[in-house]
């Protein structure tokens, strides 16, 4: 670590945080503007049923209302809820199916969105919403994919009668997977599926709108990826121009995928346009329980084929996922995980097939790891299997299959160029104390309280560079004081992400940390990029900023050397100072080369300034290894996690205090994921029967073991200093090593998330009455 | 009772208010007074997003009808900083990296607030069990309660 | 679904008398800490024209003993009475069941009178509360009645509470001397609503079990006690044996249903486990006091 850094991997203070911590910082409902409206939308109590009628007229004539909208009042366009479709290719972005109305002329799911009131006041607004009477039709509804993809099962779309929302093949498939599972030494199958955890964000989803005298719409609402997100609504709403929006990101009270779905803007909008005024949409906690997003619900199937000496020879995924009423982002989850998936180990045969169906279920969507985190659960369990059934230690069956530098990729055109998950390996087992606590396969443990230790590892994208539409843009231009202003397109959603360019923008322009000034979150501004995601932003937002750093330190270099009659190649710059490399004293400020480019009268003015590019073709996976010791009680079932252990393959942690924030957070939300999250539908209404923090259960402090995070620096060759993606990494393995470990502890495996205390009893006892416990 | 101007005492000053008694406090807070620092999350106790002191106690503001609150000492995020000086739970959140979105933030450093009032010197669980009403889905509570430690042993020390 | 509530009457007498005068438990329902009635009014499941505030009349928060044991008001908090020195000191099963109601916030705002009044039989208090053979004192306009806690608790939701009528005091006598008790709890997390809670009191003289109070809540409409478990500890030594007989007991008479939080195969089984740790905790609390040697 000795390359002296200034600034790169230091532990600073992030600039938007000091907003939050005096409660100054704005968040979507904390803003307001002149003659603002409120608006709130009237949901479905029926899981499926037709509008026959809407009489809207007494809540229209009420005092202090402003607007009543119905499916009669919005353009019959239809959208996908997905906007980060709009960064797919053509022949990915088909698969995203259109079929979202602003309000729906048929109800899909209990809580879909049947009308919306614009008023003075929520007191009136929600006075209205009481006030229209519609008439249903209930139909018969379906809400197990399996019952939905039946023939004869009832028809949720028109324009997709058997309920197939699609079918994915993984692109890397190779091989016949039956034949050389059928000439495999031994074969090893897992199935489960995972649940549909809530993102369950803190702050509630909320959108302003405004359109103005020129026809152009202003949305402010929590979004990551406006750039995209404005052309969605552009194109597939509103059918106007790009140009005719835009798009505002006020601070972002969490994330975690969410935000890439619309949420309520598509409807405020609405009611902006029909009103004239300004209008802000709230939703309570309840219908954000009843709505939209959740991880989707994949049930899977892993199987594995294995020689004697415990390697891979063939591996095949099969899934089956429920999109719920509308598509948005299952069908590509489904591919991820197939990717994450079969792309960590090596393989000569691959078979991945996703069948995602729709139902009278909300409707499900990306949550962090994408995929991942439903795929790990069952692989991870798998792949456990695997190394029992051929004798040899969990740590080795995967230090011995795991792909490495040099052989594809997840996204398998490209390369390895960078991996350290040996090391991650390694250095969590020795953490945990593996060597001492596992004792090995199949050593029955005594009494009440068992203990176990398990592991997981994993692989994610940096973005999806060769995929996606991976290229970013970034503007630096230097005020007359020296600070600079870094405008950038990612999304601030508590990651710290705004703090990390900033660091590597002075970092790579030689600036001083505390001069840069964060512009971003408004797409007048801001250049085109699709935003938060993917784990992508540090790794392809980071090194289009080092670009424009460079250009940036190009540029300084270059002028200072005729102020210090010497050449550039003699100069360097570093915290906000250029200096003779030879005699470092001699040196002038950036502030004032800045300050004399502007307030030059001559021939060589100069407001200094930069735009960096970079296109990203390559995922260029981080990695992550995750070690468990639970401690089980055989009378109640409950688990109980002593100690996580994860070692994440960074590359480089530009802020390490961040990086180690993100993962903490994400284990915090892969152990509510493993043990207690649980979003519970009626089987026979629909209706979501967890809709609140009192009944769908996140930890508390209270909950939380110890988090021992290792970071595992190896310079990525291709990442900005060096950097890899984190942002969604911390969840995957929690899950799958609490799950293995439990299978140490008393000699059971779940097959469904949330492993609870109720599970675990029932597969304990069924197994002591079998006489092998 | 139906509309009537009430005065309520916020961050140590007088402010009157139209209120009627299905008003929320945390309604009023934010949409009557500005002090939108104190954050909506569930509306149901549940999370804590929303808590402020009241008469020195940690409350939910989303529960609290307003007309209950008048008079009371209210407490607010606002009413922390002096100026542009944090309070030392304030300034140890931001140099622990205990804030990541940011939204759970207000209602957690008042219940920090209300525990060091109480207890100077807490344990690490006392902290947690302090915290326990507050939800972070951001953080995994490492950072925050590395935070309280942080500011109790400051506080203690008069930084 | 709602955000905000629908407008109704406020009203904040100053005496007890006017209270009771005003409320009916329907129309016009009891506001104390509000934590219950607010969140239930702004989900629509209940719909009063008035509120009836408690929080102007003085003197209500009172947490006491004299002489024959415990007092507390309608305005006792919950966490005034998990802090009170009295409390810890001489009913510290009362503390403990306090103690795993996570949530600050609510013990703040919440009243144990008003957490009682939701007659909702997961309450975390009331097990504790049946251990302790407490009594409930309810007022009316002209009347003043004290019933046993098990008789407050009618079916979920419903209380003995009629119109007019509010809840005025909970008394709890001292627990005799010897005795040791212990709450426990099952939630999917720490800060949560019980799957299953207990409560036991046992005294134990020269190593017998002279009294034994077994309390479950979560398990039937109402918190129940489980009394053939009492008497078959009724004057035997404690030992794996017999609180294993009686935890089997304690199973029998919990008829606990399906829900969101867990399964009543679950439950029931659990409340064998919990009611075995809680005796087993309970006894030797009592054995750590100089309560006669461990049979």
């Amino acid at each position: 670590m000795a390359q002296g850094f200034s600034y790169v991997g230091k532990r600073l203070t992030r600039p938007d945080v000091t907003g939050k911590v005096t409660g100054a910082a704005m968040y979507g409902a904390d803003m307001t503007l002149p003659g603002m409206l409120i608006g709130r939308i009237l949901t479905s109590p029926h899981a499926h049923a037709k509008i026959v009628r809407i009489d809207t007229s007494r809540a229209k004539t009420l005092p202090g209302v402003a607007a009543v909208i119905t499916h009669e009042d919005v353009p019959k366009l239809g959208f996908t809820r997905s906007a980060m479709a709009e960064g797919f290719p053509a022949v990915a972005y088909k698969g995203e199916n259109q079929d979202q109305f602003i309000l729906s002329e048929k109800a899909r799911y209990v809580g879909d969105w049947v009308a919306a009131v614009a008023a003075l006041d929520v007191y009136t607004a929600e006075k209205a919403l009481d006030l229209i009477e519609v008439e249903y039709e209930q139909l018969p509804a379906v809400f197990d994919p399996e019952e939905a993809a039946k023939p004869g099962a009832p028809a949720i779309h028109d324009r997709w009668q058997d309920n197939i929302a699609g079918v994915i093949e993984h692109p890397f498939n190779r091989g016949d997977v039956e034949k050389a599972l059928a000439e495999s030494d031994y074969v090893v199958e897992f199935s489960g599926r995972n649940s549909r955890q809530k993102h369950a964000h803190m702050e509630p989803d909320v959108a302003l709108a405004r359109w103005d005298e020129e026809g152009r719409v202003t949305v402010w609402s929590p979004c990551q990826n406006a750039h995209l997100a404005k052309r969605a609504m552009a194109q597939r709403i509103f059918d106007i121009g790009e140009g005719n929006i835009r798009w505002i990101t006020p601070t972002v009270g969490g994330g975690f995928g969410a935000r890439m779905s619309f949420g309520v803007e598509p409807v405020c909008a609405m009611l902006a346009k029909v009103t004239g005024k300004a209008v802000k949409v709230v939703i309570t906690r309840e219908e954000d329980f009843s709505g939209w997003n959740c991880r989707t619900e994949m049930r899977q199937t892993v199987t594995m084929g294995l020689s004697k000496d415990g390697t891979v020879t063939a591996i095949k995924q099969r899934i089956l996922s429920d999109a719920g009423a509308y598509l948005s982002h299952s069908g590509s989850i489904s591919a991820v995980n197939m990717q994450s998936t079969l792309g960590l180990l090596r393989s000569p045969v691959i078979s991945g097939k996703a069948t995602v169906v729709y139902t009278n279920n909300p409707t499900s969507s990306g949550m962090r790891g994408y995929g991942n985190p439903e795929g790990s659960f069952v692989l991870q369990q798998a792949i456990d299997m695997a190394a029992e059934k051929s004798g040899m230690d969990p740590v080795a069956f995967r230090l011995k299959n795991a792909r490495g530098v040099g052989e594809p990729s997840m996204w398998e055109p490209v390369d390895l160029d960078s991996c350290s998950l040996d090391k991650c390996i390694k250095l969590g087992a020795e953490r945990i104390g593996w060597t001492d606590k596992w004792e090995g396969w199949g050593r029955k443990k005594e009494g009440r309280f068992r203990r176990g230790v398990g592991m997981s590892i994993m692989t994610h994208a940096s973005g999806a560079g060769g995929f996606l539409l991976e290229h970013s843009n970034a503007i630096i231009k230097l005020h007359e004081d020296g600070s600079a202003h870094l405008t950038v397109s990612p999304c601030e959603m508590g990651q710290g992400i705004l703090g990390v360019l900033s660091q590597i923008a002075a970092e790579a322009a030689g600036l001083r940390y505390e001069d840069i000034h964060v512009i971003t979150g408004d797409t007048d501004v801001t250049l085109f990029d699709i935003g938060s995601h993917a784990s992508r932003s540090t790794y392809v937002i980071g090194n289009a900023v080092v670009d424009a750093g460079k250009k940036i330190r190009e540029i300084l270099l270059k002028r200072a050397a005729k102020r210090l009659e010497t050449t550039p190649d003699k100069l360097d710059v570093r915290e906000g100072r250029i200096y003779l490399i030879a005699d470092p004293d001699t040196a002038i400020s950036v502030a004032q080369i800045s300050r004399d480019a502007i307030y030059d009268y001559g021939t060589d003015g100069q407001h200094i300034t930069a735009t960096g590019r970079y296109q990203s073709l390559t995922h260029c996976p981080n990695f992550q290894a995750g070690f468990a010791e639970v401690e089980v009680d055989t009378e109640t079932g409950v688990i109980k996690i002593l100690r996580f252990v994860l070692a994440h393959d960074i590359g480089r942690a530009i802020n390490p205090q961040n990086v180690e924030g993100c993962l903490e957070g994400g284990a915090c939300q892969g152990i509510g994921y493993a043990l207690s999250e649980d979003l519970l539908i009626d089987g026979k209404t629909g209706e979501v029967l967890t809709d609140s923090f009192a009944t769908y259960k996140m930890p508390s402090a209270l909950d939380m073991p110890e988090i021992d995070v290792i970071l595992v620096e190896d310079p990525a060759p291709t990442g900005p200093f060096g950097a890899k993606g984190v942002g969604e990494p911390g969840m995957t393995n929690v899950a799958p090593a609490i799950a293995n470990a439990l299978y140490d502890a008393v000699g059971i495996r779940i097959h469904s998330l949330p492993m609870t205390p109720e599970k675990v009893l029932e597969v304990l006892r069924a197994k002591e009455h079998e006489g092998s416990v | 009772m139906r509309k009537e101007i009430a005065t309520f005492v916020v961050n140590g000053n007088e402010y009157e208010v139209i209120v009627e008694p299905h008003m929320l406090l945390i309604d009023v807070l934010r949409d009557k007074l500005g002090f939108t620092g104190t954050k909506y999350a569930c509306g149901a106790g549940d999370c804590g997003a929303c808590t402020v002191l009241i008469d020195g106690k940690p409350s939910f503001s989303c529960l609290t009808l307003a007309v209950t609150a008048r008079g009371k000492s209210i407490v607010t995020i606002e009413g922390l900083a002096q100026g542009t000086e944090l309070h030392p739970i304030q300034k140890a959140f931001v140099d622990k990296g205990a804030i990541q979105c940011g939204y759970c933030t207000p209602g957690m450093v008042l219940s920090a607030k209300a525990l060091l009032d109480e207890n100077p010197a807490p344990a690490r669980d006392e902290i947690k069990s302090a915290l326990a009403g507050n939800l972070c889905r951001c953080t995994g509570y490492v950072k925050i309660v590395d935070a309280v430690e942080a500011a109790a042993d400051a506080m203690r020390t008069g930084g | 679904m709602h955000r905000v509530l629908l407008p109704f009457e406020f009203a904040e007498p100053t005496t007890v008398g006017e209270v009771v005068g005003m409320v009916d438990g329907q129309k016009a329902m009891v506001l104390a800490g509000g934590v219950d009635l607010v969140l239930k009014m702004r989900l629509r499941q209940i719909l009063p024209e008035k509120v009836v505030s408690l929080q102007k009349v003085p003197g209500l928060d009172y947490v006491q003993e004299d002489g024959s044991g415990l007092r507390f008001g309608a305005l006792a908090s919950l966490r005034k009475i998990e802090l009170s020195a009295v409390v810890r000191g001489g009913w510290p099963l009362l503390a403990e069941a306090i103690g795993l109601i996570a949530s600050v916030q609510t013990k703040v705002m919440g009243t144990a009178i008003g957490n009682l009044c939701v007659g909702t039989p997961a309450s975390d208090i009331a097990p504790a509360l049946y251990a302790l053979g407490a009594g409930v004192t309810i007022v009316g306009t002209d009347s003043a009645r004290e019933i046993p806690i098990k008789q407050f608790f009618v079916d979920v939701g419903k209380t003995a509470v009629q119109p007019h009528e509010i809840v005025a005091e909970i008394f709890i006598p001292r627990p005799p001397a010897g005795s040791a008790g212990a709450f426990m709890k099952l939630s999917k997390t720490s800060e949560d609503i019980a799957k299953v809670n207990a409560a036991v009191l046992v005294t134990i003289v020269d190593g017998a079990c002279t009294d034994a109070k077994i309390a479950l809540g979560s398990v039937a409409p109402t918190p129940v006690r489980a009394s053939e478990a009492e008497r078959l500890l009724q004057g035997r030594g404690m030992n794996a044996r017999t609180i294993a007989e009686a935890a089997e007991a304690a199973a029998e008479a919990a008829t606990p249903i399906s829900d969101v939080r867990s399964t009543a195969a679950y439950r029931k089984e659990m409340v064998r486990v919990l009611v075995k740790d809680a005796l087993e905790k309970a006894a030797a609390r009592a054995l750590a006091r100089g309560g006669g040697h461990h049979a």
